[in-house]
């Protein structure tokens, strides 16, 4: 659970600094990143385990940055946070690929308690995909040469 | 208040349209009926005079004639009698009476009967006056038929001392002339021609040559008085005249005039202006009852279909009127409902701020609680995060107040607005939904622009619509600008919206303002926005136009009067 690495993408800088802040004293390794532009570089310079994403933000929107992490970092799990009354725009952020959404306004334990599900889902994927290569590499020794060729 | 306020201009706009059809409809049938009278009436009136006038001639013609033979025949009478007897025997008294006897009755005329020898000595008389013996030498009528062998004289009043006239002849007897003189019945005379009516007022009369008359005047004019009109007639030998002329009482008459040859008299047929008038100024009188009763009828037609007709017209534009309103209003909503996800947006970003600084103090909160913490940076932390949420709270407000100016019922109220502070306020409301989406708005409104008069909160509604189209237009594009300018001139305000987004299509420039008219997919757009924009401006007396180049943009321009003058 504490090694989970958590980023934050939102346009409001007083709420990226506050739940920065309340997350690392609940002892959950935090960044934040105010566009999604911003968001792609952190992910791309250190590890991340789980993105809470802004739907609504200017420059480059939280449909967007989704993708693009999808498409780079698949396994990365994302939850869209989204200002919007209706839950439309979660449901295009969920058959995207992200793990859930929450609606603002909401507290920060409900954000914690959906990163968790999110970082378990993340480990258990890892988990099952290591598990997937293990096996592979006892019933095919040698392709781990021709894995470690792609790579 | 309002309600009667609506009813009055109501029933102001029906009496006002009601008049108009009014008088359209009845001026030109009442002109032409006009027309069709007066020509009429001056016809009637020309025909009915001609033939009062050759009525009044062959009155006059007639009884001239009547009376020239009257006098031709007693004349002829006397004659036959002097032809017939010797002045000798004539003399005689029970023979002068025989003779009278004889000739009063062929015709009752004669009143006596003298002879006179040629030194004017009443020799014989037979009637009934005392005359014999009398000399009549120096008499007119002796002197006159001694010339002319047969004389008519005037009346006169004579010994006998009553109006009376004679006819006298002449016979030469072995060179010696003697006279025979009758005297006429002036009664029986008088019944020739006094008993001639015309009309009710037509008389006539005969006066002699002087203008005295011979025969009385039923309307006043006794015998051998002077017709004092006498001046004013026209006469012809040869002919009758006809004339129009005035009596000496001031009143109009008809009049035909013919002379007596063997007298010299006037015979005069006379009639009242307004009794030969009388069947005109009937018939006239009649006509004018035929257009009263019948302009009441058609009046009163007119009135009921006018009522009608404006009543169904007034209807119509009040229907009219309310579609407009409904369409404002669903307009509006429209609006309401596009702008609420953005607003939903913009309210909840604050409280989920609010949220983590709430968290943010509970945890500080409980820190200083357990006594783990409560130094000065913690409380520092909580202040900063107290200010926090003030500001959020503040954040929300200006939205709610915005929502509210927005949606307020909009009656229009007319205010004064300075431009681009009204400007200012409408695009703060959607600046930064803007800037989120890349789209830059510069607002180049003159800050010394007039005031103008006119209602904020629907303009407001207007250039939110025209913006958030602008932004529509450019949210695709990267380099996505609005730009707000302003002119002005004597009488107007133009604010223009200028966007450099894909412009539209010639084909829909044309139907822009149709209500429900759109490009946006199904269920982006109701197509009311501009209609609805276009209802407003028109109605708060200004207008809307828009230019548009395709891939370069669109420019639609706001223009609204300096004084608020609002469309009725």
């Amino acid at each position: 659970m504490s090694n989970v690495q958590l980023l934050i993408v939102d346009d409001e800088e007083r709420f990226l600094k506050t739940t920065k802040a309340l997350m690392e004293k609940r002892g959950i390794a935090t960044k934040t990143a105010a566009s999604g532009a911003a968001a792609l570089r952190i992910i791309d310079e250190a590890p991340v385990d789980v993105v809470v994403l802004d739907v609504k933000m200017p420059g480059m929107d939280g449909e967007a940055t989704l993708k693009r992490i999808k498409q780079i970092y698949p396994l990365i799990e994302v939850i869209m946070l989204t200002g919007h009354g209706s839950v439309d725009s979660a449901v295009v952020g969920l058959k995207m690929g992200a793990y859930d959404y929450v609606l603002k306004p909401c507290d920060i334990p409900e954000i914690l308690e959906k990163v968790e599900g999110a970082y378990t889902k993340k480990q258990a994927m890892e988990n099952k995909i290591r598990k997937v290569q293990v096996d592979r590499m006892i019933s095919h020794p040698m392709a781990v040469f021709d894995k470690n060729g792609e790579d | 208040m309002k309600t009667t306020g609506q009813k009055n201009k109501g029933t102001e706009k029906f009496s006002r349209i009601r008049r108009i059809i009014l008088t359209r409809v009845l001026l030109a049938p009442f002109i032409i009926l006009m027309i069709v009278c007066s020509t009429l009436v001056y016809y009637f009136a020309t025909n009915l005079f001609d033939r009062v006038e050759v009525e009044l001639i062959r009155v006059a013609d007639d009884h001239r004639y009547l009376i020239e033979q009257f006098f031709s025949e007693r004349t002829e009478d006397l004659q036959f009698i002097a032809g017939e007897n010797h002045f000798k025997t004539i003399q005689q008294k029970n023979r002068l009476a025989d003779i009278f006897h004889v000739l009063q009755s062929t015709s009752p005329a004669f009143l006596d009967l003298g002879v006179f020898d040629k030194d004017g000595n009443h020799v014989a008389y037979e009637g009934p006056y005392r005359l014999e013996g009398r000399n009549y030498s120096q008499a007119e009528w002796f002197k006159s038929v001694c010339e002319k062998s047969v004389y008519i004289s005037d009346v006169f009043l004579g010994y006998r001392n009553t109006p009376h006239f004679i006819i006298a002849v002449k016979k030469i007897e072995n060179g010696v002339p003697w006279y025979l003189r009758a005297t006429i019945d002036t009664q029986f005379f008088n019944n020739l021609v006094e008993n001639i009516r015309v009309g009710k007022t037509g008389e006539a009369y005969l006066i002699n040559k002087d203008g005295v008359f011979q025969t009385r005047k039923r309307s006043g004019g006794s015998l051998m008085a002077v017709d004092p009109n006498f001046k004013g007639y026209q006469s012809d030998p040869h002919r009758i005249m006809s004339f129009t002329g005035r009596d000496h009482q001031g009143g109009k008459c008809l009049c035909a005039t013919g002379r007596l040859k063997s007298t010299g008299w006037f015979m005069v047929v006379r009639q009242d202006y307004f009794d030969a008038a009388s069947p005109l100024i009937r018939a006239v009188l009649v006509a004018i009852g035929l257009v009263f009763i019948g302009g009441a009828v058609v009046v009163l037609i007119a009135f009921f279909l006018a009522s009608g007709l404006a009543n169904r017209l007034t209807l119509a534009d009040a229907e009219k009127r309310e579609m407009g309103s409904q369409l404002i209003m669903a307009g509006k909503l429209a609006e309401v409902g596009e702008m609420s996800a953005g607003m939903a947006h913009e309210i909840n970003n604050p409280l989920q701020i609010m949220t983590s600084e709430i968290t943010m103090i509970n945890d500080l909160f409980e820190d200083c609680r357990t006594g783990e913490a409560m130094d000065k940076e913690a409380l520092a932390l909580m202040a900063e995060s107290i200010d926090q949420i003030g500001l959020q709270i503040n954040r929300c407000g200006s939205i709610t107040q915005g929502l509210l100016k927005f949606a307020r019922k909009t009656e229009p109220i007319v205010r004064k607005i300075i431009p681009h502070e009204m400007i200012g306020e409408i695009v703060a409301m959607v600046e930064h939904q803007a800037n989120l989406d890349g789209i830059t708005i510069h607002q180049e409104v003159d800050s010394h622009l007039p005031e103008i008069e006119s209602d904020p909160a629907q303009l407001q509604q207007v250039f939110l619509n025209l913006l958030n189209n602008a932004i529509y237009a450019v949210k695709d594009l990267d380099d996505g600008l609005v730009r707000i300018t302003s002119e002005v001139d004597d009488e107007f305000v133009f604010l223009s919206i200028k966007d450099n987004g894909c412009g539209i299509d010639p084909d829909q420039l044309k139907k822009i303002f149709v209500p429900f008219f759109t490009t946006k997919p199904v269920g982006k757009g109701t197509g009311l926005g501009l209609s609805t924009c276009y209802g407003i401006i028109e109605h708060l007396g200004g207008n809307i136009t828009v230019t548009s180049e395709l891939n370069v943009g669109s420019v639609f321009t706001v223009q609204l009067p300096r004084s608020g003058s609002l469309k009725k």
